[in-house]
């Protein structure tokens, strides 16, 4: 951030121009690898389904199929977008430019390399609890205004599901956070933890990665879309541009949420382990390598597992998940009271 | 009364009858080609084998065979199975294996049979046998290499037709039937050889290749070309006829029709109106209209023509439904100006037994004396030949003719040509006054030609005459028969579509045609307004200012009243074509627009209607004895011969008119020119 | 109990769940480049219809109708009449192949082996009406695909 400030007030620029400049700059370019990681998500998705399921997959746009997404992107843009008649129309176009919004908006505090952050503030965790929780919003509203039986469906059960989920996360969150005793995003990276520490967390990991899957309405929980039940839940009304936004908003938040358990768990842009020899390697491309393994294991558990029935999904969130992490709390908590280990 | 068991069935039959019958009445099903039970029996096939004890022990011909008392048939047994398997190999040795294109496949008693009693291979590696096909008309086609001689068609020819044309030749693998000097089968019966036929060497020539039995919709109905009333059955394909075939009636056609009937068909299909026409006064052309516009000018001038200034005559192939409703139209304008007879006949009708074939057809044959007048019965009506020509054959009936002496199939003394003869007869002249004057059940059957000439009515009473002197009428015996030529026309009578009085039709001002086309158009007054109604396009609709399009026999449900006065129904097959309707229902609409509505909405109703005032004509397929009366009106006899009212079989209304098979049926058989047919033999 | 218990907890049923999908990741792939490469197709194959013809250029078909009968559809539908010389042609014979369920029984009952199903598959049109198909486009297709369909049929010969 300050490195290219400095070089436009190297420029000449005023100091509030060099600094907006940076910024515009940083989020552009932000913005650029999020939509265009997107774009590889959607195309490796359909690849190590493909593989799982013994098939090609995508093979045939550009080199190995790999602009498959682009033309995709092609296709749904020049779709004609229907806004049924009945439906809320302000409400209708606004649902999906809400989630997009919030989904491109949490990059904000989102710490890729050391130093490498559009805005390293000290509440970042919560600013990104908050955020994503924003994104249900879309899902309420794109539900309601398309004055579907379906779509009103996938919207409430979408919005049960993700509250559900959230207040497990925040608890697992609070476990993190009792460990490292910062809320920067920087510094939870950073931060040094004893291994029986780290070793505590662990099964924060996977109820955390439960909890993502849960939270990105993605497969065995994506009842919202339910194809085989909702047709398509509460995206079943949105075509062309409109379903476009709904598209990349869900796959970018695949990403942020990816990015979020790399922080939280996998030590951000470090090299994995701390081996110190690894250290040569840029920090992002580290950072980008957890992140492709958190979205492998989005498919990968796409190509394993069938969708959960919805009372099973409420039942994992309430009975089992909230019970277990608040549990953990008192005991990570207790642990690090009693060994001394606070930070 | 022998008494046999036939597969451990019991049963009591008639002396002489065949083990085959015996079967056949207990419902048990003996496989056969050459036997039919309407010709003799030359157990040539050998299909029908069975095992019969006490006896040689091999298997027996059933058909051939009388039941004897304490017989013992097994027709289903180890060895009946094994002899008829070795016949049916043996007869598909030279039967070719073309059911493919053989248009008899798929109701070929060869091909059931061989489902039941063949083997799924050839043990036969020689070549076979091929026969040259023998053009015998333009009506049946032959392939005489799938021929099994069963011979069942030279018998027919022989037996019923009577013209014994056809015969086998050569021996063993060489026998073929064929005509020895090629040429056409000259029977009007010749269509039945089809039927018989039970492979499909002898197949319907008109019908070759067009359809196969199983696409086709059957249709019971009645035949309208003649006044028999043979019961047949419509075979249809979508919405066209495709052939007609025989039904079994006893009592009226056996189970022959004539050709006539069976292919005068492709008539229904060319010359139809389909649509209603106005004639231009301007242009003075006929023009297409509505239904509307038509009613409307006919009923304009039905109203405006003063009563007694119309007319209505119905022709020969309307159904007795559509009559009734013309004449309640006529009746609710007071006009009784109705005539049936537009063949020009002359003839009393005011009582039943003076118009009716009282013997009945089935009759005939108790007949031991046959006198026929004024009539050529092969073509006025080809099946009461037939059934003249079975009473000779089985009991030598002899039969007298008064009126052209031409060939009946069967011999006849002729006795002259003039209604004098007549008149001398009755006093006693020549051989034949002993013959009927000896007859146990004398007959005389008066034709339409006898009718047709100005001293009909005098002709009436002298055969009345004749039948009172010859004792022919009596309490179990009528034999005064009137053979009529139209369909329609008992059933006209016997509503009264008659005028007592009598008009003059160059005088009326406005005709009704019901199908009326086979008289001159020019007695019709010039001036006069004339309605056709009716199916084609013939001498009426040419004369007609509007015509009204009314459907053919198989396009309606009807009754028709045939000669002998059994009231029969036909069937509808399928629809009119374009805009025509059913000519009851035209009648009807037609009476709205005068004001005058008939009081029946659909055909139950009309029929009930009918039911009321002749509830004889509600007895479907009964013979109600008509009570003998005055008729006729002695008067001095015309010298004229009697000349026979059918003068060509092939052409005797407006569907055979517009038929291409019986133009060539002229064409061959009554100008002996064999030029065109000689197409579709070379096969 | 416990072990239920460790079971579910220990998540090992999905485990072993994602292991196998994760194996199967590496395995060869089954499916083809279809437009650019096509799988091998059985003698039998029951594709597109064509009319044939004998070698003299004789049409084969004698308009019997027994495909027209047999047709469980009701896709086939025939008009026959004498040709010039006497011999029993169809005047018309077409197949509605929206109709037509592909099952073959046309050929099986074809005594002449003038209807058959040969090996081509990739005949989709724009348009329902160019899937009626007339003699003419029958006929087309026996001369197109003759040499296929005539090694077809000697390859399947023995079975038949």
């Amino acid at each position: 951030m300050e490195l290219v400030t400095s070089f436009f007030t190297g420029l000449g620029f005023p100091d509030w121009l060099a600094m907006a400049t940076a910024s515009a700059i940083q989020i552009i370019a932000f913005v650029l690898v999020v939509a265009l990681s997107v774009a590889f998500v959607v195309y490796g998705e359909r690849k190590v389904l493909g593989a799982m399921q013994r098939r090609q997959g995508p093979a045939m746009v550009g080199p190995f199929g790999l602009l498959q997404s682009f033309a995709d992107l092609l296709k749904l843009m020049g779709k004609e977008t229907i806004i049924p008649t009945q439906a809320n129309r302000p409400v209708f176009i606004l649902a999906p430019i809400l989630m997009l919004v919030m989904a491109f908006i949490a990059w904000a505090v989102i710490p890729v390399n050391a130093q490498w952050v559009i805005a390293d503030i000290n509440v970042g965790i919560l600013y990104l609890f908050a955020i994503s929780s924003m994104g249900v919003y879309g899902v309420i509203m794109a539900g309601w205004a398309s004055n579907s039986r379906y779509a009103f469906l996938g919207g409430m059960r979408s919005a049960s599901q993700m509250v559900s989920y959230e207040v497990s996360m925040g608890l697992i969150i609070v476990c993190v956070l009792l460990t490292t005793g910062s809320l920067n995003l920087s510094e939870i990276v950073t931060a040094t933890r004893p291994v029986w520490v780290q070793i505590m967390l662990l099964p924060m990991l996977a109820v955390f990665l439960v909890s993502i899957l849960a939270e990105t309405n993605r497969c065995p929980f994506d009842l919202p879309e339910g194809e085989s039940e909702l047709s398509g839940g509460f995206m079943v009304e949105y075509s062309g541009v409109l379903f476009t936004l709904f598209f990349l908003s869900e796959y970018a938040n695949m990403v942020l949420m990816s990015a979020m358990t790399t922080i939280l768990f996998l030590g951000g842009w470090l090299p994995p382990f701390g081996i110190e020899a690894l250290a040569f390697v840029p920090g992002v491309i580290w950072f980008a390598l957890k992140v492709s393994l958190i979205l492998f294991f989005f498919i990968w558990v796409r190509g394993t597992l069938p969708r959960y029935r919805y009372d099973q999904l409420m039942r994992l969130g309430w009975k089992v998940f909230l019970p277990f992490t608040l549990l953990w709390v008192v005991v990570v908590a207790g642990s690090l009271l009693a060994f001394d280990a606070l930070p | 009364m022998p008494k046999l068991t036939i597969d451990g069935v019991e049963i009591e039959v008639a002396p002489g009858t065949s083990i085959l019958q015996a079967s056949e009445m207990l419902g048990v099903e003996v496989p056969r080609f050459c036997y039919h039970d309407k010709l003799s029996v030359p157990a040539n096939c050998r299909m029908c084998l069975v095992e019969v004890s006490p006896g040689p022990p091999k298997p027996q011909a059933s058909c051939a065979l009388a039941c004897a008392d304490g017989m013992v048939v097994k027709t289903n047994s180890e060895m009946v199975h094994k002899a008829r398997k070795g016949v049916m190999e043996m007869m598909l040795i030279n039967h070719p294996l073309d059911c493919p294109i053989c248009d008899q496949g798929g109701e070929c008693d060869l091909q059931d049979q061989a489902v039941a009693y063949g083997f799924d291979r050839s043990r036969y590696h020689e070549s076979k046998r091929a026969k040259v096909d023998p053009d015998i008309g333009p009506l049946v086609k032959t392939v005489m290499t799938r021929c099994i001689q069963c011979t069942r068609c030279i018998r027919f020819a022989e037996e019923i037709a009577g013209t014994p044309d056809l015969g086998l030749v050569n021996r063993g693998e060489d026998v073929e039937i064929t005509t020895f000097v090629e040429k056409a089968i000259n029977t009007e019966l010749s269509g039945n050889l089809v039927d018989i036929c039970p492979v499909g060497a002898l197949t319907n020539k008109p019908y070759a290749f067009t359809a196969r039995p199983w696409e086709l919709r059957k249709t019971e109905s009645i035949d309208v070309h003649d006044a028999v009333g043979s019961n047949i059955r419509i075979d249809v394909r979508g919405g066209e006829v495709m052939r007609i075939l025989p039904r079994l009636h006893e009592d009226v056609n056996e189970e022959w029709i004539s050709d006539r009937t069976r292919y005068a068909h492709d008539g229904l299909k060319r010359q139809r109106l389909d649509r209603p026409y106005v004639r231009d006064p301007q242009t003075g052309k006929l023009k297409p209209t509505s239904w509307e516009e038509a009613f409307a000018v006919v009923a304009e001038k039905l109203l405006s023509v003063k009563q007694g200034w119309k007319a209505a005559l119905v022709g020969d192939l309307c159904d007795l439904e559509s009559m009734v409703a013309l004449k309640d139209l006529m009746g609710a304008l007071h006009e009784t100006n109705l005539e049936c007879r537009t063949d020009g006949a002359f003839y009393d009708a005011s009582s039943r037994a003076g118009y009716i074939f009282n013997s009945t057809i089935a009759g005939i044959e108790q007949a031991d004396a046959i006198l026929l007048v004024g009539t050529n019965p092969r073509w006025e009506a080809a099946l009461v030949n037939a059934r003249i020509r079975k009473t000779w054959l089985n009991k030598r009936v002899k039969v007298g003719v008064i009126g052209e002496a031409v060939d009946l199939t069967y011999p006849y003394e002729h006795i002259g040509t003039m209604p004098v003869d007549l008149e001398n007869l009755i006093k006693g002249g020549g051989n034949f006054a002993a013959v009927l004057k000896n007859a146990k059940n004398p007959m005389i059957i008066v034709g339409m030609g006898a009718f047709q000439r100005e001293d009909g009515l005098a002709v009436q009473a002298l055969a009345r005459q004749c039948a009172e002197t010859f004792n022919m009428v009596r309490e179990d015996w009528n034999g005064f028969n009137v053979l009529h030529t139209a369909a329609s026309r008992v059933g006209a009578l016997d509503i009264g579509f008659t005028s007592k009085e009598g008009f003059d039709l160059g005088k009326v001002e406005m005709v009704y045609l019901l199908g009326a086309d086979d008289f001159s158009m020019d007695y019709i007054n010039p001036n006069a307004f004339v309605v056709y109604q009716g199916h084609h396009g013939d001498a009426g609709a040419n004369r007609a200012d509007v015509i009204l399009p009314g459907a053919a026999y198989t396009e309606k449900n009807g009754l028709y009243v045939n000669t002998e006065g059994r009231v029969q129904m036909a069937r509808k097959a399928v629809e009119a074509p374009g805009e025509a309707r059913e000519d009851w229902k035209i009648i009807r609409a037609l009476s709205a627009y005068i004001h005058r509505q008939l009081p029946y909405d659909d055909l139950f109703q009309l029929r009930e209607r009918i039911a009321r005032e002749w509830p004889h004509l509600m007895q479907i397929d009964q013979i109600l004895p008509a009570p003998w009366s005055e008729f006729g009106k002695p008067a001095k006899l015309a010298a004229a011969p009697f000349v026979a009212a059918v003068q060509n079989f092939y052409m005797t209304n407006v569907i055979t008119r517009s038929s291409l098979t019986m133009a060539e049926c002229t064409k061959v058989f009554l100008h002996g020119d064999v030029a065109d047919n000689m197409v579709g033999a070379a096969e | 109990m416990l072990a239920q218990f460790a079971n579910s907890f220990l998540l090992t049923e999905i485990v072993k769940g994602m292991a196998l999908t994760f194996k199967y990741m590496f395995k060869s792939r089954v499916t083809i480049n279809y437009p650019f490469e096509k799988g091998p197709i059985s003698p039998r194959f029951r594709g597109e219809h064509a009319l044939r013809r004998y070698p003299s250029g004789e049409e084969r078909c004698i308009a019997c109708k027994l495909c027209e009968a047999v047709c469980p559809a009701q896709a086939i539908t025939i008009e026959a009449e004498p040709r010039d010389d006497g011999s029993r042609r169809t005047t018309r014979y077409d197949i509605d192949m929206t109709k037509c369920i592909y099952c073959g029984l046309c050929q099986e009952a074809c005594p002449v082996d003038a209807i058959v199903e040969g090996p081509n598959f990739e005949f989709a049109t724009e348009t329902r009406e160019e899937l009626y198909y007339n003699k003419d486009k029958l006929l087309l297709n026996g001369d197109r695909w003759e040499s296929q369909i005539a090694s077809n049929l000697a390859v399947d010969a023995p079975y038949r």
